[in-house]
């Protein structure tokens, strides 16, 4: 009962302090929803407002280029689709948004239904760490079990960490795909497969990259389930077929909103593989693909996304021990390399470094790491301002910060998978526990 | 005030004219009328205006209609045509409503609109690409850059001024290039569709060096098929050029331009003014009307008249002074006041060169200007390259009548508009100002968002702006960073956005009236140009540690130190290296023991 009351305590807590900050500060959420750092054109809250407002206003129950003229209310009229090259996000979430009253005049309800999604997220985070699966699985059990964290830190961790908290603040869309995430991985550590593709396929719906985590998300629940299940195989193409089944399911509801397959798919999946705004972010892909020859343009393309995609492998081949590590690692992979990265797919990977706190005495580089994370997190708003606003600095100020942001978290992701290797080691190699070692 | 309007007098006469021949198989007619402005301005309009019967252009056969244009039209299926060449700011301020009610007007640079039959949306673009690149040929104008970005399809912002038979083939396209400078070249091509060619007639009169300096001028090509009732259809053309030339600036000699400060002696001083003295003079402004000629003015005399205008009624020169002013021209000319006490017009010697002088004198009468309808601007707000705003204000000068109006413009893909930020703000005469929900004033939205680098975002506002008041809109955008090789060569000049386009909808004699606004600059963040070689280096070398790192622990084994060593032993380079460590110490404890 004591550790419910603490949790209760951080809860209300992380919640308190949200609303305290958006009543002391009324501009804040509008100021971060400017910052090019948290609001990427994928989760923009404003692009997805001006979507909102041609949904909510696309009244006409004729097809396209007929007019309909209502009286003297506001009658508009759109041609062709809603769905532009401003809105990017997927489509379900306009009716869904339609539902909370209007921002403008009323930005409480909406802020609070953020802050009850970082909560709920937070909870998932708790009951994720609550299962043990990071110290313990069915082929791996690490030696340092008793250093680690309970669910309640590791949650006050997600919910008092700057990154998570601007996310929230600045109404990222992005927020409800660490949800899915998150849901689908604490389905995962519980053996409820079913619930977890259902969530891996809201997650992929609404960013697609997460259709990535796939593999290891199997691997996790078919851990839960080995003794009952002794075919692997089967139960990939199983849930493989549940995932796309929740995918094609999704967007049929996304046909009947938005009455044009093909614009849709367009305007938001091929946005996120073929890259046309290149808006600044924290990643690496905007300015490379600025500066990028035209004729070069398409090869890149291909490469950063099988550059993307191959960690999958790579990562699931060797700590398949560990699938629940192998997810931690590709959404640090994803917040590093995936197209329109902000620091909302960082403060998912920082939430979930927490449940391997038994590897964290192996980390060769932890001070460098953190103080490039550190040095790019306060640097990279001033340099920003310099280039767009004083104009004293131009585009590469920015681009070196991005740089420096990038090498952090690579440092970091590099060093916690050498950590987990070595404790994996020391569980094999018992009689060589605390000696120096080596790699060949 | 009740004034006999100037432009409503152009309108009247040219539809006067227009009648009385109408039932011609052919015919063609020009005119020039004159009118000096406040802040010594002069107003010079030109327009040409030749028919041709339907069916002699469907034949080919071209007298009046200029075969050049002509053949570009059928071959684009184009049935109305409206070309605009413009540059400068028309000064509303101080000169008044516009010529042609602003009908015969485009916006800065290059506009092209028409109406293209053809049976979908798709051919009336591929048949509108045709006719912009045959007219980008035709004019010497790069209006072959008009494309899928810079078209857009206004809904309710223009009409066919034509007679057509049927309308559910027309398909409306419209297109603009605001950074295009109009200049010499666009004008010979211009004056060369004109029967006369500007050897003969009032077309004589343009020069390129005076007409492109003047503080605003447009040049405009019309094209629409007219059907007189119980007549037979014509195909008609109508050009136009309009300008405003400042006297003075006009009046220096070509050889000698460099403009020089009024000799001492010619200076009038205030003399009330206690610093007043002999080298310090506060000059007053001139109270007299300045005085000019044609030949002055153009630099040319009048060729006589085009042989092929139909003369015998016409009279090709009018000019808009108080009738008290005193005219002289050359021998050969008669003149013909009208009632309304400002106009006379000229019938000209068609043998004999004409010109037109008015001398500096005192005047007590003013030629009456006409308010305009409506003030609009249009500025970019906001600092930074990341985001901006638009704010357009439109100002109702009339303190009874409601002006209503479609306000149309087309942005260009790189500014991403947000609508849902649209605001307003009144204010009456009392200078108060109010905020007020945007759909009170605006009654139909018709809004087509842009998709990157395939089409702009076009906004078509039905507004009414109350009588005595001044309304603001404003709305947030955002700037988009572009590939480095979509920025032009000056890319920190910014980039043009094109004009918005006022239709008023409730004039006075219903009749098309038209203000544009000024076209923007709009600056956009740019990347530095020189790093593509470094960024591809660098952005590489960032992955590859990453990557490198990452897969260098995947695919290696973890073994302790003690094992290390003996595990390299065994291998190729462990047992070169045991080789050479053995060599050393062959030669080393032979050097220790000579010590």
């Amino acid at each position: 009962m004591a550790v419910d009351r603490r949790k209760v305590a951080i809860f209300s807590a992380a919640f308190v302090l949200r609303l305290v900050l958006v009543c002391l500060f009324p501009s804040l959420p509008d100021l971060l929803t400017g910052r090019v750092e948290v609001s990427t054109p994928v989760n923009s809250f404003k692009r997805l407002q001006e979507g909102l407002f041609l949904y909510t206003r696309n009244v006409s129950p004729y097809d396209g280029g007929v007019f309909h003229q209502v009286g003297e209310s506001h009658a508009m009229q759109l041609r062709g689709f809603s769905i532009n090259s401003i809105v990017q996000q997927a489509p379900l979430l306009l009716p869904l948004f339609a539902l909370l009253p209007d921002v403008k005049s009323n930005p409480l309800p909406s802020a609070i239904f953020y802050f009850i999604v970082d909560l709920v997220n937070a909870h998932a985070l708790a009951n994720i760490s609550a299962s043990g699966q990071s110290v313990q699985s069915r082929l791996h059990s690490a030696i340092r079990k008793h250093i680690r964290w309970d669910g309640g830190s590791v949650a006050a961790w997600f919910l008092f960490n700057p990154f998570t908290i601007a996310t929230c603040l600045a109404r990222s869309t992005s927020v409800f795909t660490t949800t899915a995430i998150l849901f689908a991985v604490s389905n995962a550590v519980s053996g409820n497969s079913i619930n977890a593709m259902l969530a891996l396929g809201l997650a992929s719906y609404l960013s697609l990259y997460p259709a990535l985590l796939f593999v290891p998300v199997v691997l996790l629940c078919y851990d839960q389930r080995a003794p009952k299940l002794p075919k692997i195989a089967a139960f990939i193409i199983q849930n493989a077929s549940i995932l796309l089944g929740s995918v094609a399911g999704l967007l049929g509801l996304s046909y009947l909103i938005t009455g044009n397959f093909w614009e849709f798919m367009s305007a938001t999946y091929g946005f996120h593989l073929l890259v046309p705004d290149l808006t600044p972010n924290v990643g690496l892909w905007w300015y490379f693909f600025i500066e990028m020859f035209d004729s070069f343009r398409e090869f890149f393309l291909g490469v950063f996304w099988l550059h993307l995609a191959s960690y999958v492998g790579g990562l699931t081949a060797r700590l398949h021990r560990q699938p629940l590590f192998v997810i931690t690692s590709l959404l640090g992979v994803f917040a590093l390399f995936k197209p329109y990265p902000s620091i909302s797919d960082a403060s998912l990977y920082f939430a979930f470094l927490p449940l391997y706190r038994h590897t964290f005495p192996f980390m060769r580089y932890t001070f460098f790491a953190i103080a490039a994370i550190l040095y790019a997190s306060l640097l990279g708003p001033a340099f920003y301002h310099l280039w767009i606003y004083a104009g004293s600095g131009n585009a590469n100020f920015f681009y070196a910060i991005t740089l420096v942001w990038s090498l952090g978290l690579s440092i970091l992701l590099a060093d916690s998978i050498f950590a987990v290797l070595r404790d994996e080691w020391e569980q094999d190699h018992p009689e060589a526990r605390g000696s120096e070692v080596k790699q060949v | 005030m009740t004034t006999f309007s100037l432009f409503s007098f152009l309108l009247t006469l040219a539809v006067a004219l227009w009648g009385s021949n109408v039932l011609a198989l052919s015919d063609y007619h020009e005119q020039l009328f004159l009118q000096p402005l406040p802040q010594s301005s002069l107003l010079a309009s030109f327009n040409f205006r030749g028919n041709t019967s339907q069916q002699s252009f469907d034949n080919q056969h071209f007298r009046y209609f200029p075969r050049a244009l002509g053949q570009i039209l059928q071959h684009a299926h184009t049935k109305e045509l409206h070309l605009r060449f413009s540059t400068g700011r028309w000064d509303a301020e101080s000169w008044g409503s516009r010529p042609w009610n602003g009908s015969k007007e485009g916006g800065t640079g290059v506009e092209l609109w028409a109406w293209i039959n053809a049976a979908d949306d798709e051919e009336a673009f591929a048949r509108w690409i045709t006719l912009t690149q045959s007219l980008s040929g035709l004019f010497c104008a790069s209006l072959n850059f008009v494309d899928s970005t810079r078209t857009t399809r206004p809904v309710v912002s223009f009409e066919p001024t034509g007679d057509h038979s049927k309308t559910d083939g027309l398909h409306l396209l419209h297109g603009i290039l605001p950074g295009e400078v109009v200049c010499t070249e666009n004008l010979t091509p211009f004056l060369k569709l004109l029967p006369c060619k500007g050897k003969a007639g009032i077309s004589s009169l343009f020069d390129g060096h005076k007409l492109f300096d003047a503080a605003w001028q447009s040049m405009s090509v019309d094209m629409r098929p007219v059907c007189p009732p119980g007549g037979e259809c014509l195909v008609q053309i109508e050009q136009t050029v309009d300008m405003v030339l400042d006297i003075e600036r006009s009046k220096r000699p070509r050889a000698n331009p460099i403009p020089r400060p009024v000799p001492n002696e010619q200076l009038v001083c205030d003399t009330s003014k206690q610093y007043n003295s002999e080298d310090t003079c506060y000059p007053l402004e001139k109270m007299t009307e300045t005085g000019w000629s044609l030949t002055e003015v153009f630099g040319r005399s009048l060729q006589g008249v085009c042989p092929l205008a139909e003369t015998d009624s016409e009279q090709s020169v009018c000019l808009r002074v108080p009738h008290e002013r005193s005219v002289f021209t050359s021998e050969g000319a008669s003149e013909i006041k009208q009632d309304d006490g400002y106009t006379r017009c000229f019938k000209l010697d068609p043998e004999q060169p004409f010109d037109l002088a008015v001398h500096e004198q005192q005047m007590n009468t003013k030629v009456p200007l006409e308010e305009p309808i409506l003030h609009a601007e249009r500025t970019i707000v906001g600092h930074g390259q990341e985001r901006g705003g638009m704010r357009i204000i439109f100002g109702n000068p009339s303190e009874t009548t409601a002006v209503d109006f479609i306000y149309f413009e087309s942005l260009p893909w790189f500014l991403r508009p947000y609508i849902h930020t649209l605001q307003a703000t009144i204010t009456g005469r009392n200078g108060v100002r109010q905020e007020i929900p945007a759909s009170d004033l605006v009654t139909e939205t018709f809004f087509r968002p842009a998709i990157d680098r395939e089409r702009g975002s076009q906004l078509e506002l039905a507004l009414s702006v109350p009588a005595a008041s001044t309304v603001t809109l404003t709305y947030d955008f955002e700037k988009a960073i572009l590939r480095y090789t979509e920025y032009p060569p000056d890319a920190n000049r910014g980039f043009n956005v094109a004009p918005a386009v006022i239709r008023i909808l409730n004039s006075p004699d219903s009749s098309p009236v038209y203000i544009r606004s000024t076209s923007l600059l709009l600056p956009l963040p740019t990347p530095d140009f020189s790093m593509p070689y470094n960024v591809i280096i660098l952005t590489s070398t960032v992955i590859a540690l990453g990557f490198g790192t990452v897969f260098n622990l995947l695919v290696r084994r973890i073994v302790s130190v003690d094992e290390a060593a003996a595990l390299g032993a065994h291998t190729l380079k462990g047992r070169i290296l045991s080789k050479l460590v053995m060599l050393r110490d062959i030669l080393r404890p032979k050097a220790t023991k000579v010590e």
